[in-house]
């Protein structure tokens, strides 16, 4: 088979017999395949199982290959952040006083070098991307019940609830984020991890709620949700089996992005002491000393956790927008 | 139009006391009473209790006030410009708010200008020649700075002009700490030590607004009237920079309104890294002290510059475009 075979775009029309027609502009999915494979016949593949929506979005996803190498890097991160964690035990809050900043890449026992306290930088580094991941992935949940629900509910019904909704958003735009997250921390009794990830999810919320009201605002007007309601379907199901799958594409890719987000804004929480407190790691917490580190020439531990700050933000920032290419191609 | 005014104002002021109820409940709840920090634990109790009535946090009897009464005593003393006192500093916080305003607002007004004088033509020339070399590279650079936070690229700044380019054999580079001497004094050295945080600030808004201006004159480019304007017979860079401009950058009015929060919020951290003797640095300092006080301080001026800013910029756009009616 010299030739790649054509995305099969469009609805398979039942399985056309006869040789195809190759000059015509509409072919059908058997059609295309005969084509590609000439020894075939088409009713062979008939029975084939025809290319959905999601499916066709993988394809296009991996067709983009920015995107599929951000999301093979992506990939690395996370495996490396789940499994040498648990092969390497405590490491990461070892304390060796005779080896403090020991330079990296010298040799195989401290692969990345040691910190001021002599704990190895890469078991640190990993361990920190444990935690990033955790809350941005928690966080993003998160924002996809509450946000997600909300919005739902205030574009499907509308009424106060929506009017309550674009009030409150219009109110957390208005403020300095950072500022926000650092005072409901602070008074919810201070730094937990998992209240940093609660005080993320429950301020951060109202992007992915703005954008499934919308979906809802338009969505519920359309046809097939009047078709379902005559066929006498209830609101419960009209919203979760009718609207809520067409309405899915915009809402994972803000999902995907908001994951960074949320990443950049742990570690600026860690940076300023109120994210996870040591001697657990975090990349935000690592970062925090980096004047001592800058002005006594240990470069590498500034280094190290911001560049695996910024190199995962922006996979996932790739990632996600491969998404968004590959869920709806007209937007590029 | 009038109507709207009083509305739009009406809603703004509602917006802050909203705001400033949560927040002072949010600070009013913490843990920790403010006296505890940095301070003799051998204190004497009657010690303790005049502080506590100093900080206007008990009655002249030593009895805490109740949340709701404590809150319209904060709004009281608000309306007569009065913040209440910082713990850390024993200083009015307008006192303080006042000192440290002029900075800021130098710092991020640079950064703004910066942003716009480059990032808006960056983002025309991009869309003017779209799927170039030019409009790729653009892409690429607003990718990398949506993705670096103002502190990472803050300590980056830092690492590579502060400390490597002073180890080269040219020992020179940019101040790693701002502001020497002061105010307008010398206004060379001011602004040497301007560069990379007005740098650090300024490259997230250079990405998100050429992203925009790309988007929205590409948006334009495809109208109908650009088509007949070309059709006519104009020479593309009039069509391109007179007609189509325009209109494409008549958003930019409230993307720029949308920036100021956002660039609020990174100076809190850049201030804090390039020690810039702003009001960020002061909120950076004070979160690091649990200063509440200053926060709130804080908090409410950037939300009322923010009510503001938005209001000026609905109320510009309705002047720049006359299709708009309130």
């Amino acid at each position: 088979m010299a030739q790649v075979p054509p995305l099969p775009f469009g609805p398979a029309a039942g399985g056309l017999p006869g040789v195809p027609d190759q000059l015509s502009v509409e072919t059908t999915v058997d059609q295309e395949r005969a084509i590609a494979q000439p020894g075939v016949k088409s009713d062979e593949l008939a029975g084939a199982p025809e290319l959905g929506f999601w499916r066709l979005a993988v394809i296009r996803f991996f067709h983009h290959r920015v995107a599929t190498g951000a999301l093979l890097i992506l990939g690395v991160i996370v495996l490396a952040a789940v499994v040498v964690p648990v092969i390497t035990g405590g490491l990461y809050s070892i304390q060796d006083y005779r080896h403090p900043y020991k330079a990296p890449f010298q040799n195989w026992q401290h692969i990345l070098g040691t910190d001021d306290l002599g704990r190895d930088e890469l078991a640190r580094l990993l361990r920190g991307a444990r935690v990033s991941l955790m809350v941005g992935i928690l966080a993003v949940v998160g924002y996809l019940l509450i946000g997600g629900g909300l919005g739902a509910l205030a574009g499907y019904y509308g009424g106060w609830l929506d009017n309550a909704l674009m009030r409150f958003t219009d109110i957390i735009i208005s403020m300095p984020f950072l500022l926000v997250v650092i005072a409901v921390t602070a008074a919810t009794g201070g730094v937990r991890l998992s209240t940093v990830i609660i005080v993320i999810a429950a301020t951060g919320w109202f992007e992915i709620g703005r954008l499934m009201r919308a979906q809802f605002l338009v969505l519920r007007e359309q046809e097939f949700v009047q078709a379902a309601r005559a066929l006498g379907a209830s609101n419960t199901r009209i919203i979760l089996r009718h609207i809520l799958p067409n309405a899915l594409a915009p809402i994972i890719v803000s999902a995907t992005l908001g994951v960074s987000g949320i990443i950049l804004l742990e570690a600026a929480l860690g940076f300023l002491g109120y994210s996870i407190p040591p001697p657990e790691p975090s990349w935000g917490n690592m970062l925090s000393d980096f004047e001592q580190y800058l002005l006594s020439d240990h470069t590498y531990l500034v280094i190290f956790p911001a560049t695996a700050l910024v190199i995962t933000a922006l996979a996932i920032n790739l990632v996600g927008d491969g998404i968004r290419d590959a869920l709806d191609p007209r937007q590029r | 139009m009038t109507f709207y005014l009083v509305r739009r104002v009406a809603i703004g002021i509602f917006l802050l006391l909203l705001m400033s109820a949560i927040f002072f409940t949010l600070t009013r709840v913490t843990p920790g009473a403010p006296v505890s920090v940095g301070e003799n634990p051998r204190i004497h109790e009657e010690q303790v209790n005049r502080r506590l009535h100093s900080m206007g946090l008990t009655d002249p009897n030593g009895k805490p006030y109740s949340l709701p009464e404590s809150y319209v005593r904060y709004l009281g003393a608000l309306v007569q410009g009065n913040l209440g006192d910082s713990y850390q500093y024993n200083e009015p916080v307008r006192t303080l708010l006042m000192q440290r305003l002029p900075n800021s607002i130098l710092l991020l007004g640079a950064a703004l200008l910066v942003a716009l004088v480059i990032g808006i033509p960056l983002g025309i020339y991009a869309s003017t020649h779209q799927y170039s070399k030019a409009d790729m590279t653009t892409s690429i650079v607003s990718y990398v700075g949506v993705s670096i936070p103002s502190f990472v690229l803050g300590i980056y700044l830092l690492l590579i002009f502060a400390v490597f380019l002073k180890q080269t054999p040219l020992h020179w580079g940019f101040p790693l700490f701002g502001m020497h001497t002061g105010g307008v004094d010398d206004p060379l050295d001011l602004l040497i030590h301007m560069v990379l945080p007005v740098t650090a600030l300024a490259i997230l808004q250079i990405a998100i607004f050429s992203r925009f201006m790309r988007a929205s004159m590409l948006e334009v480019l495809h109208q109908d009237y650009i088509r007949t304007a070309r059709a006519k017979g104009l020479a593309v860079e009039r069509v391109n920079y007179k007609h189509a401009l325009r209109n494409a950058i008549l958003p930019i009015i409230t993307l720029v309104a949308i920036a100021i929060p956002q660039i609020v919020n990174g100076a809190i951290i850049t201030e804090g890294i390039f020690s810039w003797p702003g009001t960020g640095q002061l909120a950076f300092q004070a979160v690091v002290d649990r200063d509440y006080p200053v926060i709130l301080g804080v908090v409410m001026l950037v939300a009322a510059g923010t009510v503001f800013f938005n209001l000026i910029a609905d109320v510009l756009y309705a002047v720049a475009d006359p299709r708009i009616r309130y």
